[in-house]
């Protein structure tokens, strides 16, 4: 497998904060990988280091197959988190202009391809400052694409979109992916990370806590999880050793089962004295994992154990 | 280098295709030139009204004269408005006098208060108080008089609320005094014309200098006027001065719309910090030759028009062009720097403090630059860099005999401190594009210059 980024032991420091600790990731080329992690944790630092707008402290950085280089790559195209565009630039002016900067000279298709794509050819003669922001940000994606670079690397691509909109860019990034791009994004949609992305990364305090797919990392965590509902509704869920966060949600409770208690041995207690007409094990759910992992009062030395075998996300902590 | 072109039409286009830009190069002028533009329109659009002056006249004898002057001046003015070239002898105060004897000529304290009344209610504009024996010939031997000692002095009064800086009290006063030394001349029986023509003033005119044309024929050196002495060289400075600031002005909002608009960090994506430093800079450096194209076109035009057309200093046009390139690179490099390294044009002002002070230099000292463009001063001056293309084209436009290799080595300093500048400036332009903390201090912005 041929990777389009790889970052070994990579580490980026601003005066005394450690932004971003001996990190590891390899995205391989063609797939989606979804950078995840709470505020502050040092996504868009190794965004920014990837894109070699920061030069990392120490460690490697392979891009396309470039170790070294400058910011400036054609075959890369980029969002950065914080959008801006010039106000008073017609829409077309400004993605010819950097479709241009792009080393794309004959851009007119691709402009067109891209303003009918997300449906925004009604809108190319307009000065960006009589543009919505959703529409905004759209143009903005376009500037990133339209010179159909190798990598592109999208900093939460769907902040502050509708859901019409949200859906239009995000078959826009599968589209790319069945081309062959390799597209990295950071979201902190957990929903939009599990439906979209084939690798997963999550980093914290600047460090790895989780990498690989959605299945991968699910398995990491045991599904000790229940969803189950009686005949009757007014049947309480009686109270089990090792039954622990019970939630009534509609019809259903949900549970967590801690250890030694197992979710057979409380499903067979149940039996026993009421009658049970669903029961389900509940996988963990990208967000749960999340906020388990993200804890604001997460000790450091926790932070470090998060990458061994098995976890738990439901845990009772 | 495509990029850079890239770069430099789209900074070029935001420059120049706006309604700003045709704003900032019709009002920059009106601003430098503004007092002079201003003092010419009041003297067509204002005035108009008469201005009445109650005259006590203690002599008996003063009051026609005056009002014979008066009349005439009243009368120039009426010709003022359907000739205004000529101007004569008049002042920037275009109103009519109006002269009233007063009720007696010796006022008391009661009438003064009662005239000081009605000027202050508007009514009347001025008093004018003559004493008696103001037109009497001093008494004093002439013994006396060549050792320097003067006769006592009576003065006339004039009362009104602007009489400090009232046109009125100086014409009043050149009047009488006139019609007062005639009388005295008369007295002591010498003919007022023979001391006038006695007076008349011997002219000493100021030349170009003598030159050789190419066909070895001498050429007649060229009478001076004021005009052109002081006119050419300051209009030279302020030329610059504007195109200049109209092209670096511009690349500072330009590099801090890109800073706090998060424009930055798309573009260093997609250009290095020296390709765009430098797409801006030729931006810059095609928008400020816009500029002067603008004001040249202008500038001939106007001066076709009133018949200055032969003042045109052609030799001056090269040497402006290369000094304005240059200028232009090095303040828009050290614009730019500043723009990239705060958030709000508020911080970038105060930070563009001390290059003003430097950019203005030869402003406070441009009439000594006129009178003496190869002294020590101005010729130190126009070797620092920052000053180098305002000064030498100051002292090149006096006209006067600049050493040749002066201007030559004008444009390598300037050259050599561009280049380091734009060296220096695209340190602190890559690093503060991406800064987004504090405004970093002056110390901050030398340590990023330095290590880049």
């Amino acid at each position: 497998m041929s990777f389009a980024v790889e970052l070994q032991q990579v580490s980026k420091r601003f005066g005394k904060q450690l932004a971003v600790d001996r990190l590891d990731l390899r995205v391989p080329t063609g797939s989606i990988y979804g950078f995840i992690g709470p505020n502050g944790s040092g996504k868009t630092t190794t965004l920014r280091m990837i894109l070699r707008i920061l030069q990392a402290d120490q460690g490697l950085i392979r891009v396309l197959g470039r170790e070294s280089g400058q910011a400036t790559d054609d075959r890369v195209g980029y969002l950065p988190e914080d959008r801006g565009l010039y106000k008073r630039m017609r829409v077309i002016d400004l993605l010819t202009y950097f479709a241009h900067l792009k080393g794309l000279r004959d851009c007119t298709a691709a402009v067109q391809f891209w303003l009918d794509k997300l449906y925004a050819s009604d809108w190319s003669k307009k000065r960006i400052d009589m543009l919505s922001k959703g529409m905004s940000q759209k143009i903005q994606f376009i500037t990133a694409v339209v010179a159909n670079p190798q990598l592109v690397i999208l900093d939460e691509p769907f902040s502050g979109l509708d859901p019409v909109n949200m859906n239009v860019i995000r078959d826009a990034i599968l589209e790319l992916r069945q081309q062959g791009t390799t597209v990295i994004f950071s979201t902190h949609d957990m929903a939009v990370a599990e439906r979209m992305c084939d690798t997963i990364f999550m980093i914290f305090r600047g460090k790895k806590v989780l990498d690989g797919t959605l299945d991968e990392i699910q398995q990491r965590y045991p599904a000790n999880r229940i969803r189950l509902a009686f005949d009757s509704v007014e049947t309480p869920l009686p109270t089990l050793p090792g039954l622990v966060e019970v939630e009534r949600v509609g019809r259903f409770f949900e549970a967590t089962v801690e250890a030694p208690a197992t979710p057979q041995a409380v499903l067979a207690r149940l039996i026993e004295e009421h009658s049970v007409n669903h029961f389900e094990l509940i996988r963990p759910s990208l967000h749960d994992i999340f906020v388990h992992i993200a804890q604001p009062e997460a000790p450091l030395a926790t932070v470090a154990e998060l990458s061994s075998p098995h976890p738990h996300p439901h845990d009772g902590r | 280098m495509t990029k850079i072109f890239t770069i430099a039409i789209r900074e070029y286009r935001a420059m120049v295709a706006t309604k700003a830009f045709l704003l900032s190069i019709t009002v920059m002028p009106l601003l430098m030139f503004g007092s002079i533009i201003a003092m010419n329109l009041l003297q067509k659009v204002g005035g108009g009204e008469t201005r009445r002056i109650v005259v006590a006249d203690g002599t008996q004898f003063l009051f026609p004269a005056l009002e014979a002057a008066v009349a005439a001046r009243n009368d120039q003015l009426h010709h003022l408005h359907n000739d205004t070239s000529e101007r004569g002898g008049l002042g920037p105060d275009i109103n009519r006098f109006q002269l009233e004897l007063a009720t007696t000529p010796a006022l008391t304290d009661e009438d003064r208060l009662r005239y000081s009344s009605e000027i202050r209610a508007g009514t009347l504009y001025g008093l004018l108080e003559i004493p008696a024996g103001v037109d009497a010939t001093p008494e004093i031997d002439l013994e006396s008089l060549r050792e320097g000692n003067l006769p006592p002095q009576v003065s006339a009064k004039f009362y009104s609320v602007d009489s400090s800086l009232s046109e009125a009290r100086q014409f009043l006063q050149v009047v009488i005094n006139k019609s007062v030394k005639t009388k005295r001349l008369a007295e002591a029986g010498i003919d007022p014309l023979a001391v006038e023509l006695a007076s008349l003033p011997v002219e000493v005119s100021g030349m170009g200098l003598v030159e050789r044309e190419a066909g070895g024929k001498i050429t007649a050196a060229q009478k001076k006027d004021e005009l052109s002495t002081l006119m050419m060289p300051m209009g030279a400075m302020m030329l610059m001065f504007l195109v200049i600031f109209l092209a670096a002005q511009p690349a500072l909002e330009s590099v801090l719309e890109e800073k706090s608009g998060r424009i930055a960090e798309v573009l260093l994506g997609c250009a290095t910090p020296v390709q765009l430093m430098a797409g801006k800079l030729l931006g810059c450096v095609a928008g400020s030759l816009t500029i002067f194209g603008i004001y040249l076109l202008g500038g001939y035009f106007i001066a076709q028009r009133v018949g200055w057309i032969g003042m045109i200093p052609y030799h001056l046009l090269p040497w402006f062009i290369v000094f304005q390139i240059l200028g232009v690179t090095l303040y828009s490099s050290v614009f730019m720097a500043i723009g990239a390294s705060v958030n709000q044009l508020k911080e970038a002002q105060s930070m563009l403090l001390p290059v003003w002070v430097v950019k203005m230099l030869p402003f406070f000292i441009w009439l000594n630059v006129i009178r003496g463009p190869n002294d020590l001063v101005p010729t130190l001056l126009s070797f620092f860099p920052p000053a180098t293309p305002t000064m030498m084209v100051l002292r090149l436009a006096t006209g006067a005999a600049i050493p040749w290799w002066q201007p030559y080595l004008g444009v390598l300093v300037a050259l050599a401190a561009t280049l380091a500048c734009i060296f220096l400036a695209a340190r602190i332009f890559r690093v503060g594009l991406l800064w987004q903390g504090k405004t970093p201090r002056l110390v901050e912005l030398f340590r990023w210059a330095a290590r880049g």
